[in-house]
């Protein structure tokens, strides 16, 4: 007996937000017409095989009788989805001969197939083709997906992406019968509007601290009695962030689809998330977990974007410490049975907070009748460590709607004035990174030996540590990028200790 | 002969830190127990034989009590910490002086200047203070400074205690903080960390003074017995805001022991702050209206006269200051700062965190006050 023909067809399946290559190996065996599926596949991957045969036959195409064998390579990782289909489509074809087997070298296929041999959608195929921009070979690899996913690929450099609608016309680009449709460079992006700014009266100081906040990627917290529009301030940040790059907005999107949320497959959305978090949450809702692959958290969901924490009093404080780490190294990292994965989390941390439990200190108007155990109690739920990685505190007081009649600058305006900002940070540090992500090298060559002299004075009258020194020299460093000086000034560290805590929450 | 020459003599290496707390414990304090000091002194009649009564309890120690004194002490020592037993020359004649209707502390372990003898008011009320308490203690504590002469005298926790220290550290005589608890003990801890009030304090030539042991923690009887150190340390107390059960109550009643006047500040008869002063006020305490109250019943003479005007030529180029002084002795808050001043927010913070590194001004929460410095006069009313 002659060794039988192995053909061999590439496609990859996701953990997390990693793609990993899965090469679909098939070989026709003598035996009773079957087709056995093996390599740790689960359910619909098995039922993979019946809607792959009538595939096929739809084409007009045959399917061997003979023995099939399809294995799943590497072995040991467990492989889920549709998403395989098309490959073993392909595989098949290519072990009866139906098409040439060199023609499946450096293609990767990834897509399902209907019963009438459609190419639809996959949700992994973004993060797919994610992947493959980031592996390092040398050739652009070719990605055959659905016509509809293809639109958003054209976002992804390095990756030669291939929309297709049917399993034909999959074939007959194989067999060198067709020249492939490219996909266009620039798909179009979308971005979800926001709430405006304008909509909050009077707040000129935390408006100022969330214009900072948005221009150093600092995080801030709004502390004031019940009814101030913390909340309104804080989920009105994303505002005022710029809309996504490229690779953000395809690190965003591969996200979403490992939370199995829907991705939009026509459009690039831009739009930087926004998660907001209420107290009755879990540790693992906030930073991710679940049984199985681990999911990604609101921590993971608001990469890039901003994560709104409201009235942070109210959280368990474990659930709250679980937040330091992440928001140290902008990284997750979550451990369930065999599944190690990482995920990454650059956030603006928004949160808000009551300074009592009922809500009405610091209102000139109300009395609080908190006792000072309460307090106490209260204000020990935000440990130490977790403030000290805020960097801007403001206390916020209820408006005086007769003394604060006018409005206030509408988002576009302070967005603008951001943009500018953020700007300046780029062309010292390069695209993309900000005050918040400079080492401490970077931020010492940024700022200058009066502005730092100033700020080690302020630290030492203020009876501040090491670490609140660093964060005054930060948010000076934004202050005046915000005003556009390419040097930091005494003015700006005067100004930025000004965003300090003060005792209360 | 002062505590420090008989550390020197009892000093002896290797005793256990429990024992020592236990011995001297025993020895000071009031509240467990007699105690041997306390005791010893409860037998004299004339305070002028309190020295002698110490003395001879001291003397009568065995070795591993001396020894555990000594450890003490040179633990107070190494942090910055003098002691002044009752009866010894450090120790204020002023808590003496009623002996022996009341029992003052056996010791007083202190940062900073040595408590003094010189005129002196308690301002006392709750720690969650409103916005009003906190800027009447903070008006009277600047009057009652430097053309009064007279000292503060509070606990050392937030609220009104902290707003009366605030405002009189810039005064020549300085503020005098009574713990409620030992010096080792973070507590309130906003104001016991490095730079904090009790920090400043001592640095302004002021004295953060405590009757207990280092280690011991802010129980709440140690809390009330402070309250009547506070009372102890003044002439004349004054109540700012409390509730029914507020401790200014206790300072009151301490007050009334010790023969010192008790002043207390009407407030909102809606507030749950108002109760402690109106009852106080119900029971014959004399009313507070303003700085010239307390100067009247501190027998100093008042200086009515307003002289705002060098002040004013001096923050006249600083608008938000302006703003701030003309808002005294109220806290100004940042947003009205910035909204009356004028100029772009980032600019009025900028003034203001020049001026608070300066020492001009001081936060509290989202507030701002203007810091009065030595050469201002006070309000008349």
């Amino acid at each position: 007996m002659t060794s039988a023909r192995i053909a061999r067809a590439r496609s990859a399946t996701v953990i997390g937000v990693d793609a990993h290559e899965v090469v679909i190996e098939c070989v026709r065996t003598r035996g009773l017409p079957a087709l056995r599926i093996v390599g740790l596949p689960d359910a619909a991957v098995r039922e993979a095989g019946d809607r792959v045969r009538t595939a096929v036959q739809q084409c007009g195409l045959d399917w061997p009788r003979d023995r099939i064998v399809l294995n799943l390579a590497p072995a040991d990782l467990p492989k889920g989805g549709s998403a395989f289909d098309l490959a073993i489509a392909c595989a098949v074809l290519a072990a009866s001969g139906q098409v040439p087997a060199d023609a499946l070298d450096g293609v990767v296929l990834v897509g399902e197939l209907g019963l009438d041999a459609s190419v639809q959608p996959a949700a992994t195929a973004l993060t797919v083709a994610r992947g493959l921009a980031r592996s390092t070979a040398s050739t652009p690899t070719r990605l055959l997906v659905a016509t509809q996913t293809a639109h958003q690929l054209g976002c992804i450099d390095r990756v030669d992406a291939v929309g297709v609608d049917h399993l034909r016309e999959v074939v007959e680009l194989l067999r060198g019968a067709r020249v492939r449709r490219p996909v266009k460079r620039h798909p179009p992006r979308r971005r979800v509007g926001d709430d405006d700014l304008a909509d909050v009266r009077g707040q000129p100081v935390a408006r100022r601290a969330i214009e900072i906040a948005a221009a150093g990627g600092h995080h801030v917290l709004l502390s004031g009695p019940n009814g101030t529009g913390k909340s309104m301030l804080a989920r009105r940040v994303r505002g005022l962030l710029p809309d996504l790059d490229d690779a953000a907005a395809v690190d965003v999107a591969a996200i979403r689809a490992a939370a199995g949320l829907a991705n939009s497959t026509d459009t690039i959305d831009v739009t930087p998330p926004l998660r907001e978090v209420h107290p009755p949450t879990t540790a693992a809702a906030l930073v991710g977990g679940g049984s199985g692959i681990p999911q990604p958290g609101d921590m993971t969901l608001a990469h890039h974007g901003v994560l709104v924490l409201d009235e942070l009093g109210e959280f368990r404080r474990a659930v709250l410490d679980t937040l330091r780490q992440p928001l140290e190294t902008a990284q997750v990292h979550l451990g369930r049975g065999r599944h190690h994965v990482t995920y990454a989390c650059r956030v603006l941390l928004a949160a808000t907070t009551n300074r009592c439990p009922c809500g009405r200190r610091g209102d000139p108007a109300r009395a609080c009748r908190c006792r000072p155990d309460e307090l106490e109690r209260y204000r020990s739920r935000l440990s130490e460590p977790l403030r000290d990685r805020i960097d801007l505190h403001v206390d916020v007081q209820p408006v005086d709607l007769s003394a604060h009649t006018s409005d206030g600058e509408p988002t576009a305006v302070v967005a603008a004035r951001v943009a500018v900002a953020r700007e300046h940070a780029a062309q010292r540090w390069g695209r993309g990174r900000l005050v918040r992500d400079a080492t401490r090298d970077e931020l010492s060559r940024a700022v200058g030996q009066h502005a730092r002299a100033r700020a080690q004075h302020a630290a030492k009258a203020l009876g501040l540590s090491a670490r609140g020194l660093d964060r005054i020299v930060r948010v000076a460093r934004t202050i005046a990028d915000v005003e556009g000086e390419s040097t930091v000034g005494p003015t700006h560290v005067d100004e930025a200790v000004q965003y300090r805590a003060f005792g209360a929450m | 002969m002062s505590v420090d020459h008989r550390a020197a003599a009892v000093a002896a290496p290797g005793t256990d830190p429990s024992v020592l707390a236990h011995v001297v414990g025993g020895l000071a304090r009031p509240r467990h127990g007699p105690g041997r000091l306390l005791a010893a002194c409860r037998d004299v009649d004339d305070p002028c034989e309190v020295p002698a009564a110490m003395a001879a309890v001291v003397g009568a120690l065995d070795a591993s009590e001396r020894a555990a004194a000594g450890r003490l002490l040179a633990a107070w020592q190494d942090a910055g910490v003098r002691v002044a037993l009752l009866g010894d020359a450090g120790y204020p004649h002023r808590l003496v002086a009623p002996w022996p209707s009341v029992a003052p502390p056996v010791l007083l372990a202190w940062r900073g200047q040595p408590p003094s003898d010189s005129p002196a008011v308690a301002i006392v009320g709750a720690r969650n203070a409103s916005t009003y308490g906190a800027d009447v203690a903070a008006w009277i504590a600047d009057a009652v400074g430097p053309p009064a002469g007279a000292r503060v005298v509070s606990g050392g926790a937030v609220g009104v205690d902290a707003a009366a220290h605030h405002a009189s550290l810039a005064s020549p005589g300085g503020t005098t903080v009574v713990l409620g608890c030992g010096h080792q003990v973070s507590y309130p801890r906003p104001h016991a960390r490095t730079g904090g009030l009790f920090d400043q304090v001592v640095a302004s030539a002021g004295t953060v003074c405590s009757e207990l042991l280092p280690y011991e923690p802010p129980r709440p009887g140690a809390v009330r017995a402070r309250n009547r150190v506070v009372a102890g340390l003044a002439d004349v107390v004054v109540v700012v805001e409390g509730g029914t059960h507020s401790g200014s109550l206790l300072t009151a009643s301490a007050a009334a022991e010790w023969g010192r006047t008790v002043l207390a500040v009407p407030g909102d008869v809606r507030a749950p702050g108002s109760q402690a002063p109106h009852r106080l006020l119900a029971e014959g305490a004399a009313p507070c209206t303003g700085p010239a109250d307390v100067l009247d019943a501190l027998g100093a003479e008042a200086a009515p006269t307003v002289n705002e005007s060098a002040r004013a030529d001096e923050l006249a180029a600083d608008g938000p200051l302006r703003v701030i002084a003309d808002a005294w002795p109220r806290a100004i808050p940042l947003d009205e700062l910035a909204a009356r001043a004028d100029r772009p927010v980032g600019e009025v913070l900028a003034i203001v965190g020049r001026a608070e590194l300066d020492g001009r001004v001081v936060r509290d929460g989202h507030a701002v006050r203007l810091v009065r410095s030595s050469g201002d006069t006070t309000h008349g009313s």
